[in-house]
């Protein structure tokens, strides 16, 4: 029988594997076909990356919401990549976003006090264009206190 | 963790909110964190940071004092 850490480790690759080629986190059963396990065991091993803080589940539920930096639902962080646009929770994940998928490509956000559109560009892992401060409104020993505001 | 036009609009949209103001960062600095922190995420090896090691992170890009003291692992 395989060891928990083995498991997880499967499920969490498969699971950003596919958020990234379909644009959207898959369900248990989705992870369970590919990683030739059962469903339960999937759903458990979500639970155990969920409070590892290596994924965040939406409420009662079994289901991804955030694949950190990725997230499930559209979010004031859209970030392009070669063509293809994934959500970020925040412009720290947004723009790890762009890290994780090779170091180029653009995010698109808003400011929350004017509401003009911003945009930064990463080209080769540098900072290209862009303009704007980030704000950081949680100290960080209390990140995972709400992550879903945070 | 947002990203407004200028610091005025940091302190301006959270005036508007009645809440104090957090910790305010150039846009490099965002950039270099979530390329620290997420470049080696769908790594076979990835782990999750222990508390040292996320401090020592957040310290090589001068993001240090109380308000980046972690008492538990983050990120």
């Amino acid at each position: 029988m395989e060891s928990e850490q083995v498991i997880d480790t499967a499920v969490r690759l498969e699971v950003y594997r596919f958020f990234v080629d379909q644009g959207r986190p898959p369900i248990p059963a989705e992870v369970a076909h590919a990683v030739g396990m059962d469903q339960a065991s999937v759903e458990e091993s979500h639970r155990r990356l969920a409070e590892g803080h290596v994924l965040v589940l939406a409420p009662g539920t079994p289901y991804v919401w955030m694949a950190n930096p990725l997230s499930a639902i559209p979010t004031p962080f859209p970030v392009e990549v070669g063509g293809r646009t994934w959500f970020g929770n925040c412009i720290w994940d947004a723009l790890g976003v762009v890290a994780m998928l090779g170091g180029t490509g653009t995010v698109t956000t808003w400011c929350p006090d004017c509401e003009e559109r911003l945009s930064v560009s990463v080209e080769d892992n540098r900072l290209s264009s862009g303009e704007g401060v980030a704000h950081f409104a949680v100290p960080a020993a209390h990140w995972w206190d709400d992550i879903g505001f945070n | 963790m947002l990203l407004f036009r200028s610091e005025e609009h940091v302190k301006s949209w959270y005036q508007k909110q009645g809440v104090p103001t957090g910790a305010i960062l150039t846009l490099e600095q965002p950039w270099e964190l979530a390329r620290l922190w997420y470049t080696d995420r769908m790594s076979p090896d990835w782990r999750r940071r222990t508390p040292t090691e996320a401090q020592a992170v957040f310290a090589s890009l001068g993001l240090t004092g109380e308000f980046w003291r972690l008492t538990a692992a983050a990120g």
